[in-house]
């Protein structure tokens, strides 16, 4: 299909790009762990609490973080008006968006995990084995994530107060990623498995699917604004 | 705060609001109307000048 | 004409209020509030018809009807909130409470007030505008993932409250409640609609001010 094969040259170019210069992979990295330093000193939970508090601790480092990279997301098409020539081009928008899109989960994937063990280590939680289904319902709010994101990020391109208005305009809209991620992983922390959270998990695929085809369709609109 | 105090408190707000905003459109379409107004009338001024 | 409907309006709903039934006059509170409700829904609806609408047929009435439906929206959603925390206070005891419905309407008014700060941040008016209307349609397609959400959360994991019953569904109300709820009602949709076509006109009056403004200056 060419629409995957456009998103797949978008994407490569990007990814180049990236690992030559590595500036948002190191932010985003570095930015997190950072995060998770300051929940560390804020809270300084009693360890039994830990467990509790960690995902939501987890998810607003991601959020963070996610923030940090989606303000930089268009970065090299701002310069020397990139985005006119990709405009020009006959280059189907939804393969930009899906590119973007794909960019920018690959950059916070990386990032999470890192981080993920990184917090059972500075948290000292002993949850070890759970770690595969959590990242599995991580990957999945990441993608919800990353979709909304690359779309707020395109539409407040040309926006005044940019770094304000991103989240702003993103957050309330992910509410639904938010609590599903967390309750999500709660569960599973407390009862080793997704038994009751599968409502939870049904709700992120949901929003997943949704949003993506409804950015695919939707993102001549966005880029031209 | 007794019973009514509450539902005067609540449809005091409401209508409030609703007038406020009320008077802050009615100013707005004001100030609209009367540029509206002086650029149509250039408008007529300057085409009576090119004749 | 329009000044006539908002008088009525008005009429109708303080007069009528007074003389029914009521078990406790706080109970009044909801000839208000359910009025806004539908009011502030309407509103978000025509937000995102007209998004829909701007996006496809490219008419600047559309925009316009999208961004005067955003703002008279957000006006009712926040009085939606501050009805609901004031009838909130007598008959649970608290200012706020994170309850699915009042949860979900604090979203709603914040990615509306963000649709509003997209338009206004934004210089070059016609991607400020689809801008706007790309926004409006996810907001609009989020809102019920957002409720769905919300809902569980409130119910999964807490047992249904003594908080349910007065935001309860509108159609366990009494009868004789009914006839001045739906007064009430139509009265908020009769100014709805005066503010709305107020707010449109002066849109309309701006466009032109504009197009005006760039014939005088070419």
């Amino acid at each position: 299909m060419a629409l995957l094969r456009q998103t797949y040259l978008l994407l490569c170019k990007d990814l180049l790009l990236e690992l030559r210069r590595r500036d948002s992979l190191l932010t985003m990295f570095f930015f997190g762990t950072l995060l998770l330093f300051v929940f560390h000193f804020s809270f300084d939970p009693a360890p039994d609490k830990v467990a509790e508090i960690a995902p939501a601790l987890l998810w607003l480092a991601f959020l963070f973080t996610g923030t940090l990279g989606l303000a930089q997301l268009f970065q090299s098409e701002r310069e020397n008006h990139c985005l006119d020539a990709l405009l020009l081009s006959p280059l189907d928008r939804g393969a930009l968006f899906l590119a973007k899109t794909c960019f920018n989960l690959i950059l916070m994937l990386i990032v999470e995990i890192v981080v993920m063990p990184l917090l059972w280590i500075l948290f000292n939680l002993q949850t070890w084995n759970l770690l595969p289904q959590l990242f599995l319902v991580t990957l999945l709010g990441t993608i919800g994530f990353c979709v909304l994101g690359t779309i707020m990020s395109a539409l407040t391109l040309r926006a005044r107060a940019r770094e304000l208005l991103l989240p702003l305009v993103l957050f309330p809209l992910m509410i639904p990623v938010i609590l599903a991620t967390i309750r999500c992983m709660e569960n599973v922390l407390r009862t080793g498995e997704f038994g009751d959270a599968t409502p939870w998990l049904r709700l992120l695929l949901g929003f997943d699917v949704i949003f993506l085809t409804v950015g695919v369709l939707i993102f001549d609109w966005v880029i031209e604004s | 705060m007794g019973a009514w105090g509450f539902v005067s408190l609540a449809y005091g707000i409401v209508w409030g609001a609703i007038l406020l905003y009320l008077i802050v459109l009615k100013r707005r379409y004001a100030s609209a109307a009367a540029e509206l107004a002086a650029l149509r009338s250039a408008e007529v001024t300057s085409s009576d000048v090119e004749r | 004409m329009a000044l006539a409907a908002i008088a009525v309006g008005l009429y109708w709903g303080l007069i009528v209020a007074p003389p029914d039934a009521y078990q406790g006059d706080v109970q009044r509170i909801m000839y208000l509030h359910i009025p806004t409700i539908v009011a502030a829904y309407l509103s978000f609806f025509l937000v995102f018809v007209g998004s829909c609408l701007y996006l496809w047929k490219k008419e600047k009435r559309d925009d316009i009807l999208a961004y005067a439906a955003a703002e008279i929206g957000v006006l009712f959603t926040a009085l939606v909130i501050v009805e609901g925390s004031i009838w909130g206070r007598p008959t649970w005891g608290v200012w706020w409470t994170w309850d699915a419905r009042l949860t979900t309407t604090a979203i709603l008014l914040l990615i509306f007030v963000g649709y509003l700060m997209l338009r206004s941040l934004i210089e070059d008016e016609s991607r400020a505008a689809s801008a706007a209307a790309v926004l409006g349609i996810i907001g609009a397609l989020d809102i019920p993932l957002i409720h769905m959400s919300v809902y569980w959360w409130r119910t999964l994991h807490q047992p249904p409250s003594i908080f349910r019953p007065d935001k309860a569904p509108w159609e366990n109300v009494a009868w004789p409640l009914l006839i001045p709820l739906t007064i009430n009602i139509a009265a908020f949709l009769i100014l709805l609609f005066y503010l709305l076509s107020l707010r449109y006109r002066l849109g309309e009056m701006r466009e032109e001010i504009k197009a005006r403004r760039l014939d005088r200056g070419g």
